[in-house]
């Protein structure tokens, strides 16, 4: 039981990293940003080529190379995630929706393959493993690693809460969201705001690639799919375009399946996440915490 | 920008070429090419895949009903395909029956399916619908990889040919979905510019202009989602005669991408459009087939190309409205 | 951009026009003489792209040595390997390729699930398929007059897998599989055998989603049974992940993976320390064979590089072929199919061959490989 709730907040964590890029550039304009989940592959590959190119420096101290080597990721997916918005996103805004999805569907192919005509079709395996000893608390056997990762991830997302709710740039950020048009008028440089919000949305993507890499140790091109849908999903449970529910949301999917397979095993665990989210959005589109909004016409 | 520079400095009938490709006969002339193209080679493989190409045809004109001519992305349509292929696969081997007597079945499971999932998401909106059909896709196919009575991840295998006979020859087959096809794209066509068609432009258009001037909008939009789910069940029970054996893997999101692929490469709304760019999407890669690695990131590249510089694709829809619209959008 | 669709067009019209004389008017010439065709259907795209190219190494070593000693009845035979992508409807076109080129003999196929819809295709232009990878049962189920599968099948693997169970003592068993066709047939058959009264008793049967990286949740529901024996049916991405993380969740008892996962790769996933002692049921290779190193350094020296999975059935498959063909007198695919069903004591790598009347192979040659510092070797052969 215990057992079960660890398993899922641990994998929750992972959910909620990307969710958070998901939900802000979705609060800041209304855009699905279905690449975002292969930002999250990408940082598994930077970091992936960033520690062979390290070489032996790495096997010295392998948890410090990796937080050099994730904030120098973080930096390498924000720039991916900007260059994205502004290619394929920026000249699009303004245009009807359906363009605009149409573009991310491809945003997200390019980046898949993209990354598989460089890296290839095969798994590649991390060449640092986070190993750690266990402990049992409350029943649950956690390891070291899973310690060390959940409190990098609260942290991340701890500094996201407080650059949002407390910074001129979230000040601006929440303005957008609410009306971009005013916010201009206003003296906000809109361009900017979306753009540094890609960078960040995308820069905790990629951080999540990377601890990922360094935990499982197994990385492929396709990483990103599933993990983007679940995140997709975490952000509609919690209240797609609100950051503290977001976080419970993954939290709360991480329980659901890991309860799921549970109760209805291993082969129907995708089926149960979806079939949350159809239910979520038919039932209650706003999430857990999400307001009713409104759709501006 | 070039496009709509090429729009101003073609305008419709400017050019013999131009003239032809606005020609009634068009959709004619296309079926007498599929008609004598056996003529010219008629080796199995060509067969093989000018009848894909042909089913491919029926997918994506199915995908333009619900994308093209009523606006809504659906990521996900590769469950209808499955549904209609599994039903037909099903019926026909547990009562032996030849594929074409299973239709009345694929029609109701597709209709269903239809309602099922169309039924409580097409309220939401039109992003949501996107991720909640690519949903419905994964679990369609996720559920027919478990049970047991749709064969698990090895599916069905030994299904009967259109007629009954096993397989039978691939030049007769070529023909008779050929000939299908042809009446599908025909009706679909027809469908575009009934009164409901036109309800579902003014729904892509301007949703909440539409429901203001009494068209009702969910059942409208219900509509285009049944049609779709219908046109690509029967597309699923031509894809089960060729293959004879079906299983999961063919129905993946990948699938439901390429059909969308030919439909925003051909001109969303546009049938010779959709028609032209299916064939090209499902010939193209057996033609570079050392170049099968690179296909989807060209095929991701092209998307947000066309997005961006053509919006209206290859072949885009004309009508008075649209193109007053499209060029209202262009000066966006 | 219009001119661009209409010159689309227009190529492939010239396409197929230029194709001329194999239309419906055209004339069908059979080649009687000449080189004799052999086909292969093995994806070299997609994600299966790595397995294609052993394949068709294996293949052309086995066509190099036969042309070497003066080829088939005076006539030598060509390799033509078609990429089937691992998807049912490219397959399905790279196999009606191949029966348009005339081959004489299939020796392709590796996902089953792609295979399945290509035997029709064959099986219509009486082309005789000996398999060398794809072995679910479904293959051998329609009772095909020309297939032949060369690789052991679920069954004979699950058989393997039960023997070594009762011998190393194991009580209770969970199994794991990835909901491929290919890696569930084992699973559901091992657990069929175990559900049988007398030796190990099973916990349960479970399936993971392929291509995650967490199974914690999995895991957990595996380990709630208290298992001292687990058994994984699927391939080496998710078997090393398996591996890793059930040593990580504290589980000590014995790990045995299936063929599939019989690769370096599953131990560089797994970490050495966590896949030291990993058993695995697996067909006989050049590795565990004494006296197959000779075979190893000629393909390294022909190819460059090490054989891989299926390399050894897919020359064996080629020289199966070809010895059918000489019994027959020719390429007649019944007098082949005859001819096949008659070979008794053809020495290929998993020992002497005989198919039995589903068309598998009688002896499935499944021996228990062991990880001993970081890499697969012999430990038992069951025999």
């Amino acid at each position: 039981m215990s057992q079960l709730i660890w398993n899922g907040l641990f994998v929750g964590s992972f959910y909620a990293l990307v969710a958070l890029g998901y939900t802000m550039v979705y609060g800041i304009i209304k855009l699905l940003n279905f690449a975002h989940g292969d930002l999250y592959m990408l940082g598994a590959f930077t970091g992936f080529a960033m520690l062979g190119a390290m070489g032996g420096l790495v096997h010295s101290s392998s948890l410090l190379a990796l937080l050099a080597v994730l904030v120098l990721t973080m930096i390498t997916t924000g720039t991916a995630g900007l260059a994205i918005e502004r290619v394929a996103y920026r000249p699009l805004r303004g245009t009807p929706r359906l363009s605009l999805l149409i573009t991310a569907v491809g945003a997200s192919f390019a980046l898949e393959y993209g990354t598989r005509i460089v890296a290839g079709p095969n798994p590649r395996v991390y060449p640092v493993r986070l190993d750690g000893v266990s402990v049992t608390v409350l029943g649950a056997r956690v390891t070291m690693q899973q310690l060390v990762l959940m409190g990098i991830s609260l942290a991340l997302m701890a500094g996201l809460a407080l650059l949002i709710g407390r910074t001129r740039q979230g000040r601006a950020m929440r303005a957008i969201a609410l009306d971009p048009k005013a916010s201009l008028l206003m003296g906000v440089n809109v361009d900017a705001v979306i753009a540094r919000t890609f960078f960040i949305g995308s820069a905790m993507a990629g951080a999540a690639g990377v601890m990922a890499g360094g935990y499982y140790g197994k990385i492929d091109f396709l990483m990103g799919f599933i993990i983007g849908l679940k995140a997709f999903t975490a952000a509609v449970i919690g209240g797609i375009g609100n950051v503290p529910g977001t976080m419970l949301g993954a939290l709360v999917l991480g329980m659901l399946e890991s309860f799921g397979t549970h109760w209805v095993g291993g082969e129907w665990r995708d089926v149960f996440a979806f079939g949350f989210l159809i239910l979520f959005l038919t039932v209650r589109p706003t999430g857990l915490l999400g307001e009713r909004v409104t759709e501006r016409v | 920008m070039t496009a709509v520079r090429d729009r101003v400095a073609r305008r419709p009938g400017t050019s013999a070429v131009s003239r032809l490709l606005e020609s009634r006969h068009l959709g004619w002339a296309g079926l007498a090419m599929g008609l004598a193209a056996p003529f010219a080679i008629a080796t199995p493989y060509a067969m093989n895949i000018m009848t894909s190409a042909v089913i491919f045809v029926m997918l994506a004109v199915g995908l333009n009903i619900v994308v093209g001519y009523c606006g809504l992305l659906d990521l996900g349509f590769a469950a209808f395909f499955a549904v209609g292929a599994y039903t037909s696969g099903l019926v026909a081997t547990r009562l032996g029956w030849p594929l074409l007597a299973t239709i009345p079945f694929v029609v109701v499971a597709t209709v269903t399916a239809g309602i099922v999932i169309g039924g409580p998401t097409l309220r939401l909106r039109s992003d949501y619908l996107a991720i909640v059909t690519l949903g419905f896709g994964e679990i369609v196919r996720i559920i027919a990889n478990n049970l047991d009575v749709t064969g698990g991840p090895s599916g069905i295998y030994g299904i009967p040919g259109l007629f009954g006979d096993h397989a039978g020859d691939p030049v007769v087959f070529y023909y008779a979905v050929l000939l299908i096809v042809a009446a599908a794209v025909l009706l679909a066509g027809r469908l575009g510019r009934s009164r409901l068609g036109r309800a579902w432009r003014f729904v892509r258009e301007d949703e909440d202009a539409a429901e203001a001037m009494g068209v009702h909008t969910y059942r409208v939009k219900l509509a285009a989602y049944i049609a779709g789910a219908v046109w690509g069940g029967l597309a699923g029970v031509l894809f089960a005669a060729q293959l004879s054996a079906i299983s999961p893997a063919s129905f993946t999101f990948l699938q439901s991408a390429l059909v969308l692929m030919a439909v925003v490469l051909g001109g969303m709304g546009s049938t010779p459009g959709v028609v032209i760019g299916a064939v090209v999407i499902s010939l193209l890669p057996e033609i570079l087939r050392d170049l099968a690695d690179y296909r989807f990131f060209v095929f991701g590249v092209l998307l947000i190309a066309m997005m961006i510089s053509r919006p209206q694709g290859l072949w885009p829809h004309r009508s008075r409205e649209t193109a007053r619209t499209a060029a209202r959008s262009e000066e966006a | 951009m219009k001119k661009l669709a209409l010159g689309v067009v227009l190529g492939a019209a010239s396409l197929t026009v230029s194709a001329c004389g194999q239309g419906l008017l055209g004339s069908d010439d059979a080649a009687d003489s000449g080189p004799i065709v052999i086909g292969m259907v093995v994806p070299l795209s997609g994600a299966s792209a790595d397995i294609g190219p052993y394949m068709k190494n294996g293949a052309q070593m086995a066509v190099d040595e036969i042309n070497a000693r003066g080829g088939v009845h005076g006539r030598t035979l060509r390799l033509r390997a078609e990429d089937g992508a691992c998807d049912p409807k490219t397959a399905v076109a790279a196999a009606s390729k191949l029966v348009a080129a005339k081959i004489a003999v299939s020796v392709g196929g590796y996902c089953s699930g792609a295979t399945l819809p290509t035997l029709p295709v064959f099986d219509r232009a009486k082309i005789p398929m000996i398999i060398p990878a794809a072995n679910s049962t479904e293959l051998v189920e329609q009772r095909l007059k020309h297939v032949f599968l060369l690789n052991g099948t679920g069954d004979q693997q699950a058989l393997a897998a039960m023997s070594w169970m009762s011998k190393s003592g194991a009580k209770k068993v969970a199994v794991l599989h990835d909901n491929t066709s290919y890696s569930k047939d084992i699973a559901t058959r091992t657990a069929a055998a175990l559900d049988e009264p007398g030796g190990p008793e099973k916990t349960g049967l479970d399936a993971v989603n392929p291509g995650e990286s967490d199974y914690s949740a999995n895991i957990a529901n595996v380990l709630k049974a208290n298992p001292d024996f687990i058994y994984w049916t699927g391939y080496y991405q998710e078997g090393g992940l398996l591996v890793r993380q059930f040593r990580q969740a504290g589980y000590e008892g014995d790990f045995m993976v299936g063929d599939g996962s019989v690769d370096a790769k599953l131990v560089k996933i797994a970490g050495e320390r966590a896949a030291e002692g990993v058993y695995a049921t697996m067909t006989q290779t050049p590795g565990t064979i004494e006296g197959a190193g000779g075979w190893i350094a000629a393909y390294k020296r022909k190819f460059g590089s090490d054989p891989g999975p299926y390399s050894t059935q897919s020359y064996d498959a080629v020289r199966v072929a070809a010895e059918a063909v000489t019994k027959a007198g020719g390429t007649d695919g019944d007098k082949v199919a005859k001819q096949l069903e008659a070979i008794d004591g053809f020495p290929i790598f998993s020992g002497p061959l005989r198919f039995t009347p589903r068309h598998t192979l009688s002896n499935g040659g499944f021996v228990i490989l062991v990880v001993k510092d970081g890499a697969f070797e012999l430990h038992d052969a069951l025999k």
